[in-house]
């Protein structure tokens, strides 16, 4: 017999659907925060950036691709990620393999997806080849893009200071010489850049559905994080 | 001019953070209900079934796979329909890459459905994917697991996500029924050839050579494999489907521009 309690259909159907009902709230609550984000007011975009994509050098507006929305994931692949100048944050890969063709569906909705990162183009479009990936991955080189949209005050940006809304555990980190992942959100009306959002840290959890999967699995998502995730060519037995 | 308010960095900094409140608080609260799942009793599976699959036939443990546990979408592709439904099609599109990562972590991730075999590789091949998918017609596996309906249960009641339902009676309500029509005759077949299936994932435990049923999820509960949701979820105009909401997902490869 397993450690685990075994029970009768009975009895698991009596707490499924208990839990039935808190996992329904959950998603009412969701819904309702979704609003939320909604309500944010935008703050216009006044500083010019210039980014490295497949097509050429683009500005902020120009990356909106001829829509009205635009969502940038904060891709790790900068001088503070293992592995570079080769290869991107294997948290970051681990991610972009969930979001990958899922992301393809977003353009129907007016919305631009691409991914951002400090590296040179070069780097990111061998990287993006060696992992089959197909999402547009620009680069913002030595702009202050990221440090812009992960540090919201003037002391922020001066002292690099004050990652995920000045959330105390991460008091340490300074922006100025680390990459962190996250995701923010643009709105474009009227030729002008506005942004509207943006999420760190657990906050990006529920744009890769592979954690929501291994929460609803038998042992859950667990809590030995030795050697996982990696980038798939890292795991034993696999090259790709 | 935009309906939208348009505020200082400051204003968008004080509403933001207490957003972020309100945020960490529903994380915590998923975190909590992931505990609880696993806290749910494990029940045996005593049914033998046998499913087709690329490396023959295989019985639920073998489909572990020398894991300890199974994770199954229970993907809707029935044994009229010529394709698989375009949602389910696009929730592929997001657990395809995840499945390696589930895999290190002792998960075995698989889709099964009621199709033959050679319909889903052939489909399997059209779209790219590279997951397993396994066959279960001819066995009771997904009637079992609350995702398969008879024709006669499609008229005369049955029970999803927990509850009882007529699907049937779904069509009286006009607008739904011309969008499940356009379902139906998008995956090749008619409206009760359609709706002998509907999506869930279903979760399960081998320990000792036995199996055991863990959890069950179905409706909204399995949206979070549509991965472009909780994009949507963030952007500016959110997901702006209207009401009711526009069947505006399509298979990857049908997008007007694709």
């Amino acid at each position: 017999m397993p450690e685990h309690a075994v029970g009768t259909r009975e009895e698991w159907l009596a707490a499924r659907k208990q839990l039935l009902e808190r996992e329904k709230e959950l998603t009412r609550r969701s819904d309702e925060l979704a609003r939320e984000r909604q309500e944010l007011p935008w703050v216009p975009v006044e500083k010019e950036y210039r980014f490295e994509t497949d097509d050429g050098e683009k500005t902020l507006p120009e990356l909106f691709d001829g829509r009205s929305q635009l969502l940038v994931y904060h891709f790790m692949f900068g001088p503070s990620v293992e592995g570079w100048p080769e290869i991107g944050c294997p948290g970051c890969s681990y991610t972009a393999d969930s979001l990958d063709v899922a992301v393809e569906h977003l353009p129907h909705r007016d919305v631009t997806f691409l991914a951002v990162s400090r590296a040179p183009l070069g780097n990111l479009d061998a990287y993006k080849r060696r992992m089959g990936w197909s999402f547009p991955w620009v680069s913002y080189g030595d702009s202050d893009f990221n440090l812009d949209f992960a540090v919201f005050t003037e002391e922020g940006r001066r002292t690099g200071k004050g990652f995920n809304f000045d959330t105390p555990k991460h008091a340490d980190i300074d922006l100025r010489n680390e990459e962190l992942h996250g995701l923010s959100a643009f709105a474009l009306e009227d030729g002008v850049v506005h942004h509207t959002y943006s999420t760190y840290d657990r906050g990006t959890d529920a744009l890769n559905a592979t954690w929501q999967l291994l929460d609803r699995a038998p042992k859950g998502r667990g809590d030995d994080f030795e050697g996982w995730p990696r980038r798939r060519f890292e795991y034993p037995g696999r090259s790709a | 001019m935009t309906a939208q308010r348009v505020g200082t960095r400051e204003e968008w900094l004080a509403a933001r953070t207490a957003l972020l409140e309100r945020e960490k608080a529903l994380t915590r609260r998923s975190d909590e209900l992931a505990r609880e799942r696993q806290e749910l009793p494990w029940v045996p599976v005593e049914k033998e079934y046998r499913f087709e699959t690329d490396d023959g036939e295989k019985t639920l443990p073998e489909l572990f796979d020398g894991r300890s546990q199974l994770l199954v979408y229970h993907f809707m592709f029935g044994p009229a329909y010529d394709a698989g439904c375009p949602t389910c099609s696009a929730a592929a599109d997001t657990f395809d890459g995840g499945v390696v990562h589930m895999n290190q972590r002792d998960v075995t991730f698989l889709c099964i459905s009621r199709a033959p075999l050679e319909k889903l590789q052939a489909y399997k091949r059209r779209m790219g994917w590279s997951f397993p998918w396994v066959s279960s017609l001819g066995t009771d596996f997904n009637f079992d697991f609350g995702v398969s309906f008879t024709e006669q249960q499609q008229r005369e009641g049955a029970e999803y996500n927990y509850h009882p339902v007529r699907l049937m009676s779904i069509l009286e309500a006009g607008v739904a029924a011309d969008a499940i029509e356009a379902l139906a005759t998008d995956v090749g077949t008619d409206i009760a050839g359609y709706l002998t299936e509907l999506p869930g994932l279903s979760s399960f435990a081998l320990e000792d050579g036995a199996v055991y049923h863990t959890y069950s999820t179905y409706a909204r509960g399995g949206e979070f494999v549509l991965g472009f949701y909780p994009f949507l979820d963030r952007v500016p105009k959110g997901r702006d489907e209207g009401e009711p909401p526009e069947n505006w997902i399509r298979r990857h490869d049908e997008y007007a521009d694709a």
